[in-house]
């Protein structure tokens, strides 16, 4: 089977099981809320501010909504062996990877879809005559946390004190994808909108980094 | 001389570190080091 | 204890006194080495305050550049080495590559320690604040996390093969995203000032200077390795010490089964 193929059986796993329970979405939907809400009660900006702020704010809610996330994404194969039936399975191991990058991705990517316009009410912020960039930025960017998380998770999985340990792990390697994508939002949301074509290429280029060392060292993840 | 306290303070931070770094190394090897003694004695004396 | 018992204990006894004897002469040779590194630290921190020229526009406190400065590049070069070490583990699955990247890390932790507590000591009089987050001092700072959280990592996984292979991974991303870092702040303006030392034209330093930065340079390269090695020797014993652990619960069930026959 081709490791497209895999990929795509493993990614029809995941959306099966996430569509029958909705388990990740309803708390990840339900997290970003709070965090909307809590993010306004600690600063109470005023508009100016907020404008300011908004960037930060939403790339922090997704970074650690996703942190959240992820920690399940294979720890939750634990309880009745399953990732043990997937490596018997004849495909790569990268495919196991890479099916649950995509879903991790498609999960965070429906949060943004809805959780964008929130924020915009929220803050009083009018987002839409640049709600396609603003999508396209957050998607690149969410896509190198679903890349580097998901590996993460498989690595801390059977660690001690993995809740902890992971965004610990996660969010240092982040802060470069945190830092392009706060800047890369900031000018969509500045006074003059706009997006420098430097930090859409610096955030497809840290996904290209990032996509292609999970694949060189996927064989080791998954393996045992 | 000015800034004098500032570069002291600098130095000594620096050497403290490097002296207590190389102090609680030192100890943990040590402590490896007997423990491994003491097993191999009872390896070699049953 | 049968004739096959009898054999294994005299292999074991052999290997005892022939490691007896490399280890007195080796500890002796490390030994000296740790004084002679002593020594050659103490000269450097004499010639920094001594022998080095008062710099013109930044006065005495440019006298921190010679820690600040050395001790980045031990940091980096230990850093550089782990990495080697996590890619060494991967491809080769031998231990020894794993106990060079975990004594790397830490050593190269500690001397990262070093330039961010001198950085922010050197800035303050020269900048006016204690610190900005530029490209430079971030990526420090990032650096920093990353290794911590190298470190913490192993603490979380006891068993060693699944830790060196996991902790190996990590470096990997962590080492990788370090220039990302670097380049990702690179675009705003940054403070930081350019490399003195091979920072492209313009850039230079005093003779008298840049002789002190060496020799400092020399004595924390040789504390580097003096306590990579100590370091390394560490995780080595620990291995020792749990095969030898294994060996005695294996014979004290051989002997109470035995026990139990009779």
């Amino acid at each position: 089977m081709s490791l497209t193929r895999s990929t795509g059986a493993v990614l029809a796993k995941e959306l099966k099981i996430e569509l029958r329970t909705h388990d990740l979405t309803n708390t990840v939907l339900f997290f970003v809320l709070m965090v909307a809400g809590l993010f306004s009660f600690a600063f109470s900006p005023t508009v100016q501010e907020s404008r300011r702020i908004l960037p930060g704010l939403i790339w922090l809610a997704f970074f650690f909504a996703g942190t959240l996330m992820l920690q399940l994404c294979f720890v939750r194969e634990q309880v009745n062996d399953t990732l043990a039936a997937l490596r018997l399975a004849p495909i790569d191991p990268s495919a196991i990877l890479f099916g649950k990058i995509l879903a991790n991705f498609l999960f965070l990517v429906v949060t943004e879809i809805v959780f964008v316009p929130i924020f915009s009410v929220f803050y009083n912020v009018n987002v839409w005559p640049v709600m396609g960039q603003l999508l396209l930025v957050l998607f690149l960017g969410t896509f190198g946390l679903s890349v580097v998380g998901t590996v993460f998770s498989a690595m801390t999985a059977q660690a001690r004190m993995r809740e902890l340990l992971l965004p610990l792990l996660l969010l240092p390697v982040l802060a470069p994808v945190l830092i392009a994508g706060v800047e890369a939002t900031s000018e969509l949301l500045g006074a003059h909108p706009g997006i420098g074509r430097e930090w859409l290429s610096m955030l497809g280029g840290f996904d290209v980094i990032y996509v292609t060392a999970t694949w060189l060292l996927s064989g080791f993840l998954v393996e045992e | 001389m000015r800034n004098f306290w500032s570069i002291l303070a600098a130095y000594l931070a620096a050497w403290a570190i490097f002296f207590v770094y190389s102090a609680t190394v030192g100890r943990r090897l040590a402590r490896l080091e007997d423990e491994f003694r003491r097993l191999r004695e009872r390896v070699s004396k049953d | 204890m049968g004739p096959a018992g009898d054999g294994q204990r005299q292999q074991i006894d052999g290997t005892v006194q022939e490691m007896e004897m490399t280890t007195k002469s080796k500890q002796r040779v490390w030994g000296l080495a740790w004084v002679a590194t002593a020594i050659l630290l103490a000269l450097a921190g004499y010639a920094i305050f001594f022998v080095a020229p008062r710099e013109l526009t930044m006065g005495n406190i440019q006298r921190i550049f010679y820690v600040h400065v050395a001790t980045a590049w031990c940091g980096f070069i230990a850093f550089f080495i782990s990495f080697f070490g996590c890619i060494g583990y991967l491809a080769s699955r031998q231990m020894e590559w794993d106990w060079l990247a975990v004594a790397t890390a830490e050593v190269g932790l500690m001397f990262t320690t070093v330039v961010l507590i001198t950085g922010p000591v050197w800035a303050k009089p020269v900048w006016g604040v204690w610190w900005v987050w530029d490209a430079r001092l971030t990526t420090a700072f990032i650096l920093e996390m990353l290794y911590i959280a190298y470190l913490l990592l192993r603490k979380m996984v006891t068993e060693p093969g699944r830790r060196a292979m996991i902790s190996a991974v990590f470096g990997i991303f962590a080492f990788l995203d370090v220039p990302l870092c670097y380049f990702s702040i690179r675009w705003w303006r940054t403070l930081h000032p350019a490399p003195v030392i091979g920072g492209g034209p313009g850039s230079g330093i005093n003779p008298v200077m840049w002789h002190v930065f060496l020799f400092g340079l020399a004595g924390f390269l040789a504390l580097t390795v003096i306590l990579v090695r100590d370091r390394y020797r560490m995780e080595a014993l620990r291995q020792k010490i749990s095969e030898l652990a294994a060996d005695l619960e294996e014979r004290e069930e051989s002997l109470e089964s035995k026990e139990v026959t009779r």
